[in-house]
């Protein structure tokens, strides 16, 4: 986690962007609390990640969001100014004064009117009621919710489809058949690329890999070193399609198949299994 | 109350909020209506649920409310602490977490540039765009999925098929862009 005793720069980055698991947030998040220095530093970071707000655009709440903020602000002063104990000068204005016959004013219980006793029953019901009201809200908010993440999913599906048509039906998209060096009868690889797009789409059956190793699709440039088109574990039998974005306008001379360890390295380390110039 | 004082000056709102720990509700109307609509968009792009983001909108400046005498000018920044508390809440409702949830210092957050206008918010909006429109997508996308799905860089580089090495690349890379939003 740190370097020495402080946390390190990208970690108040990662961590500010939310891209920490919890566990190593709250690692970090206690580091912090103690070291005034890292303190600084994270609330810097959590200052840059705060503008990022700013790219969701803009709307309004409902006016009643904040006439009920007001109302239970106001409900929350008079509560506090009904039940808080009475200072000495208060108690004297409330309660009358009375002579109690010997020239001597002594001060009489406040008497409380039977008619509130009433008031307990209804508030009884009324807070049932609202308990009974609350819990349906919560019911109708979870399954908006989850409508809302359905949308939200075919919404995503649906882009993505048109990306793939996109990029599968644009005139300047590459086509290129990656050939094996495996001893296996049926491996082979097939690439769409496009550089206007930065897209590549690529399918592959491949043998299967023991644990802890994976394949990863690289684009070879003509300049430059390979840049990854994520990793990929072809299940047997089933059609797949991978698809990745890369820089834009990269000119490539091939594209390769690489055994990797698991989870992908930032340059090839493995042996090539497919192959393919452009 | 408007956002403007009887000068006509912006009232900044370090003094709305002195006014608030005086019981000035008027002083927390302006700061709502400066920062309600930051948070509640904030929230709603991240619960994509207008009631839900309501409620954290009201519970956020009801916390002002509340322990407004706790924010302390010399050390953090109200919308910076806003937007990002927003951001958190948002997150962990989201994610469905029980539990107390680990609250952000009224103070922790440090963000040095003036948002108390409407026309100061418009250029930071800008200027945000304009960083962000010019990142690779790559970048763009990860940090995204980070800061508003709520995704650690594992999820991150499974979902993108990315390695990790990269996708921890691309946020920071991403997130060192946002400081010319600030410089």
């Amino acid at each position: 986690m740190t370097n020495g005793e402080h946390i390190r720069d990208e970690e108040f980055l990662l961590l500010a962007a939310g891209a920490l698991p919890e566990e190593e947030c709250a690692e970090l998040r206690a580091h912090a609390a103690g070291c005034a220095e890292c303190a600084a530093k994270l609330a810097e970071a959590w200052g840059q990640a705060a503008v990022l707000a700013f790219l969701v655009p803009q709307e309004r709440p409902a006016a009643t969001v904040k006439a009920e903020l007001f109302a239970r602000i106001r409900a929350e002063r008079e509560a506090d100014h009904r039940y808080r104990w009475p200072t000495k000068s208060e108690k004297e204005v409330r309660a009358p004064k009375m002579d109690d016959g010997l020239g001597r004013a002594s001060t009489a219980p406040a008497r409380r009117p039977r008619w509130e006793w009433v008031l307990v029953p209804v508030a009884v019901a009324l807070l049932v009621a609202a308990l009974v009201q609350w819990r349906e809200n919560q019911r109708l908010s979870m399954e908006l919710e989850n409508a809302n993440r359905q949308i939200a999913d075919l919404m995503n599906a649906r882009q993505r489809t048109q990306m793939l048509v996109d990029v599968l039906s644009a005139g300047d998209t590459v086509s290129v058949k990656l050939a094996s060096n495996l001893e296996t009868a049926n491996a082979w690889g097939t690439v769409q690329y496009n550089a206007g797009k930065g897209m590549v789409l690529y399918s592959a059956v491949l043998p299967p890999l023991p644990e802890g190793r994976t394949y990863q699709m690289w684009l070879v440039p003509k300049n430059g070193a390979p840049i990854s088109a994520g990793v990929f574990l072809p299940k047997q039998g089933a059609r797949q399609l991978w698809t990745a974005e890369v820089p834009l306008n990269t000119e490539v001379k091939a594209f390769a198949v690489t055994i990797e360890p698991a989870g992908g390295v930032p340059q090839p380390t493995g042996p090539k299994v497919l192959l393919g110039a452009s | 109350m408007t956002l403007e004082g009887r000068t006509g000056e912006l009232v900044s709102d370090w003094s709305l909020l002195e006014r608030v720990v005086q019981r000035d509700e008027s002083a927390l109307s302006a700061l709502y209506d400066r920062y309600s609509g930051l948070v509640f968009s904030e929230a709603k792009r991240i619960l994509r649920d207008t009631g839900a983001a309501e409620e954290i909108l009201q519970d956020l400046f009801y916390q002002i409310w509340r322990t407004a005498e706790r924010f302390d000018a010399a050390r953090g920044s109200l919308a910076g602490w806003l937007l990002v508390a927003a951001r958190n809440r948002a997150i962990s409702r989201l994610r469905r977490k029980t539990g107390k949830t680990e609250e952000l210092s009224e103070n922790g957050v440090s963000l040095k540039v003036d948002l108390e206008s409407t026309a100061a918010q418009n250029i930071l909006l800008h200027k945000v765009r304009v960083v962000m429109g010019s990142l690779p997508e790559g970048q763009r996308q990860a940090l995204e999925f980070a800061y508003f799905e709520g995704m650690s860089h594992t999820e991150i580089a499974e979902k993108m098929g990315q390695p990790l090495g990269t996708v921890k690349t691309r946020i920071r890379s991403a997130m060192e862009k946002l400081k010319q939003v600030l410089a």
